[in-house]
């Protein structure tokens, strides 16, 4: 759904540093390279980030209650 | 006893600590994971959710937020006057209160208001639900003490590990210089510089023996000192890595103490 706040394996908060990760590998960085500077050295911590699909946008393009209260107040 | 700081950088804390045994290294590094107090989001008072997140999950990701302890300030709520009803000594309350209005919007830990200014996320910037247009959460959290052996939210560091000293030894007279150890160590512990080979870094070995396993004369051989241990201890941001090997310490002397009252009155 959207990017576990920790590591399941080890605990690390790994969410902070999703963002980040995204933005330079969509630039063309190497993503172990990334993944070393973002201070992310275990492979549990690691494929936390490299296996993760964002589908919580998926789910949003659903949502009905939202919407329609924005219409409401228009 | 001794104990040497090799590296410390932020939220990590490596040492070298010598004259015990493993079982002592074992009982500090489980007090570390389990005994050491911090906190952590335990309650939350769902007042509006109309995100695509069910209450549930997005509890579950408040409750996972590190967040900065004075620990000083706080009472563990099983010891506290309260009797663990929950007051101000020992609960500390944050409010999140986000819509999005014309467009999308992530909503970050450090949107977390405090009610106590010590008290907030270790880390500002952990995404915890998006809103689309229109979506709006209402939400009130309650923050308390907590160890690691209750909920693993509570464990002050994200990881405590040991191991031994390694010794790597070369006999110079057995090894032909074939270079095939420089090769094959992961942790590029060998340097060959003209005739001569040499050890760098031994710290970094993982004890692996891959060396042993390729050398062919058999010159080289791996150790390691039976009462020195390396620990490697990380942060999660809840407590300085030095404060929670300190609290470790005094909770474990504690500890002994009162399996030692106790034996005693056998
Ligand atoms: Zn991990
Ligand atoms: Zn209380």
């Amino acid at each position: 759904m959207i990017i576990p706040v920790r590591c399941f394996t080890c605990g690390k908060v790994v969410a902070d540093k999703y963002e980040e990760f995204r933005r330079q590998v969509r630039q063309g960085a190497d993503p172990a390279e990334v993944l070393d500077n973002l201070g992310l050295h275990r492979y549990c911590c690691r494929r936390m980030l490299l296996a993760h699909i964002d589908i919580i946008d998926s789910f949003m393009a659903f949502a009905t209650i939202g919407a329609e209260e924005a219409k409401q107040s228009e | 006893m001794e104990v040497t700081i090799i590296y410390m950088k932020d939220d990590v804390c490596h040492f070298l600590i010598e004259g015990v045994d493993v079982a002592f290294a074992n009982a500090l590094r489980r007090t570390m994971l389990t005994r050491v107090p911090s906190m952590a989001i335990d309650e939350v008072l769902i007042l509006e959710n109309t995100s695509v997140m069910y209450d549930e999950m997005l509890a579950h990701r408040l409750g996972l937020i590190p967040l900065v302890t004075p620990l000083e300030d706080y009472n563990h709520p099983d010891e506290c006057d309260c009797e663990g009803k929950g007051c101000s000594l020992c609960q500390c309350t944050l409010t999140l209160e986000v819509e999005a209005e014309g467009e999308e919007k992530l909503v970050y830990s450090g949107d977390l208001m405090s009610q106590d200014p010590k008290v907030v996320p270790a880390s500002d910037k952990i995404p915890l639900v998006k809103l689309a247009p229109g979506q709006r959460i209402i939400i009130e959290a309650y923050a308390r003490l907590g160890t690691g052996r209750e909920n693993a939210k509570f464990q002050p560091v994200s990881t405590v590990a040991y191991k031994y000293v390694p010794v790597v030894s070369i006999d110079t007279k057995a090894c032909d210089r074939c270079g095939v150890c420089v090769e094959i160590c992961p942790k590029k512990i060998f340097r060959l510089e003209g005739d001569v080979l040499s050890t760098q870094n031994t710290l970094e070995c993982s004890l692996c023996e891959l060396c042993v396993k390729e050398c062919e004369p058999n010159a080289i051989t791996i150790d390691s000192k039976p009462d020195s241990f390396l620990f490697k201890v990380e942060s999660t941001g809840a407590l300085e890595p030095t404060v929670i090997i300190e609290k470790a310490l005094d909770i474990l002397k504690e500890r002994i103490r009162i399996a030692l009252d106790f034996a005693n009155l056998l």
